[in-house]
């Protein structure tokens, strides 16, 4: 609750409109042009490194599969702003599995089961073991990464969005200070509340109207309830550290 | 609200034995690990200029020097290209021009040529197409595989998909489909023309296909002879070929399915323009280059036709370096995107000192 503006650019959708949808399509479209385009080129009426064949259907395949994977990925890294050892997992797991997936269809074992549905043997090992291949592979994530990275550190260094002041400026932030202390926290809760906390609260509306006795023993489990569901709140707000009373 | 409760019993943190009420038992509150309240350690990366500019610096000085040493090393390739279609009157083969897959005898034409620059390391002897079309979607699919790789029930039951090239004259077609069917069936020869003397130069044809091809892929039908024209009996050979499989070469390592030539025929290239490996020239030894400069004569059996579709044909030699065949593309494709990182780099520096660098802590409403 810092920041409370961020939540204006949601409101006004200024993160998903028409405008950022043919931006996305037209950076998709150049992106499939240079996925196409430059292993075309590389593999026009040549062969490869032991002279055999290169530019066969099945390798340009298995090439330009290989770059969309590794550049999609590596768009999806750039988008990641908060890298936890969960993303680093996902992302690095999923280009493993890729790699996993493709020479586990191009093996000769699956082959020898099933030759009609799995042709590509031996594909994924005669092509990637080419140099030309993987430079041909980082030519295209590079082409295609590049304009990215630099409409977004124009926009970003030009016209910072809100999201971007606050990022940079938790980081400025955390450079100078340690971790901010929990103890120091609770022990300011137990005499400041948010009234927001409590306006979700019962109050003691039931219990007057309920007509119950105030004796000692009612009131106590009454208020003991109510004391105990308070501080559940509370504990719920409590790992958020930027929540302000 | 005049509520007094325990700080300890909060600070703990330990979910309440009491939770909602009515409620038994379990408390609905997530634990309070690092990954339940969302607190694990991250790394949150901005695209600052300290981060982007080097690495842009850093792409261009990375790439600009591969460029150089693909183009170099493709420029430094040796080869040679004779386009033998005949369309021209003039050239040698133009008689053989619209000769038809059957003709007896068939039409042969030589082409001479000189090379200027000897060919120092083994040579590598092709065929090129252009304008054929190998990655049209029903050529590709017309293959059946699990005939290929020798198993017998499909060898006297090819698969839908080799239709029409399934079965002719009632037999089964082995192999089946159209790749099989159009399979390049040129002969060349080269020699070499020393003062009146024609010396022919060998040709090796084992070792032009994949090994994974060769050995995994392609299998002759098995059975218990090693006579291979009675492992085919029952099949056919296909409609547009002069000989059957299992003639296709006189040693039995080489004959049937696993035929190189065929075999590379038979993956199917990607573009419309390509070259498929048709012999070695190997090196002899080390003193001699593996071709001299000179004159030398290529003998062309022309059996494949290829003016109806405006095809073309030609015989290639070429060496071979670390990155494959001749081709600037990728050599000048690096130079250009590392000048461009290069480039771009430099405008963002400028740009960045220019305008860019405000200082952003005062801007922020809370």
């Amino acid at each position: 609750m810092d920041y409370a503006k961020l939540y204006e650019p949601g409101q006004l959708n200024l993160l998903f409109n028409k405008r950022k949808f043919f931006i996305c399509i037209a950076h998709g479209v150049y992106t499939s042009f240079a996925l196409f385009f430059i292993p075309y080129g590389a593999f026009y009426n040549t062969a490869g490194e032991d002279g055999k064949h290169i530019a066969d259907y099945q390798s340009f395949a298995v090439t330009v599969a290989t770059s969309l994977v590794i550049v999609v990925s590596v768009q999806i890294a750039l988008d990641t702003s908060y890298w936890t050892a969960i993303n680093r997992f996902f992302i690095l797991g999923s280009i493993a599995v890729y790699f996993a997936i493709l020479f586990a269809m191009h093996s000769d074992g699956i082959f020898v089961i099933f030759p009609n549905h799995f042709p590509f043997v031996g594909n994924a090992r005669n092509s990637l073991s080419q140099i030309s291949v993987w430079l041909v592979i980082l030519l295209t994530t590079v082409i295609s990464v590049m304009p990215v990275i630099t409409f977004r550190f124009l926009k970003e260094d030009l016209n910072p969005t809100l999201i971007d002041q606050v990022r940079k400026l938790q980081k400025a932030r955390r450079k100078q200070k340690p971790l901010q202390n929990y103890m120091c926290q609770v022990s300011r809760r137990s005499s400041r509340r948010s009234a927001y906390a409590f306006s979700h609260q019962e109050g003691f509306g039931e219990l007057i109207t309920s007509g119950k006795n105030m004796t000692m023993h009612n009131s106590i489990s009454w208020i003991e309830n109510l004391r105990k569901k308070t501080a559940e709140t509370v504990n719920s707000f409590r790992s958020d550290r930027t929540v302000k009373l | 609200m005049a509520v007094n409760y325990n700080a300890k019993e909060e600070a703990d943190g330990h979910p309440s034995g009491v939770g909602v009420p009515g409620g038994a038992g379990k408390s609905r509150k997530p634990d309070n690990t690092a990954f339940k309240q969302q607190r694990l350690p991250a790394w949150q990366p901005i695209l600052t200029a300290g981060t982007v500019l080097p690495a842009f610096f850093i792409i261009g000085l990375i790439f600009i020097p591969i460029g150089i040493g693909i183009f170099v090393t493709s420029n430094n390739i040796r080869e040679y290209e004779i386009d033998y279609t005949g369309t021209d009157s003039s050239s040698p083969c133009n008689k053989c021009l619209n000769v038809s897959w059957n003709s007896t005898p068939p039409c042969t034409c030589t082409i001479n040529f000189t090379l200027d620059q000897p060919f120092e390391t083994n040579v590598f002897m092709y065929y090129g197409l252009s304008n054929f079309y190998q990655n049209h979607r029903r050529y590709v699919k017309s293959r059946d595989d699990s005939q290929l790789n020798g198993d017998n029930s499909s060898l006297l039951n090819p698969s839908k998909e080799c239709e029409p090239y399934s079965t002719s004259e009632g037999k089964p077609i082995a192999p089946c489909g159209a790749i099989a069917n159009s399979m390049f069936n040129d002969t060349l020869e080269l020699f070499r023309i020393d003062n009146e003397t024609r010396t022919p130069i060998t040709l090796n044809k084992k070792g032009i296909a994949w090994w994974t091809d060769k050995n995994v892929k392609f299998r002759n039908p098995s059975g218990n002879t090693n006579n291979l024209t009675a492992l085919f009996q029952g099949t056919t050979k296909p409609v547009n070929w002069p000989k059957p499989v299992y003639m296709l070469d006189s040693e039995t390592d080489n004959n049937g399915f696993i035929n190189e030539d065929f075999i590379v025929w038979m993956r199917t290239a990607a573009l419309p323009t390509f070259r498929k490996l048709y012999r070695l020239i190997e090196r002899k030894n080390n003193l001699q280059p593996t071709l001299q400069a000179g004159k030398y004569s290529l003998d062309i059996t022309y059996n494949y036709p290829v003016h109806s579709f405006d095809g073309r044909k030609r015989m290639i030699l070429s060496t071979i370096s670390w990155m494959g065949g001749k081709n600037p593309f990728l050599g000048i494709a690096y130079i250009t995107v590392g000048s461009i990182c290069f480039f771009l780099g430099v405008v963002l520096l400028v740009i960045h000192h220019k305008y860019g660098n405000r200082n952003t802590s005062a801007d922020i409403p809370n």
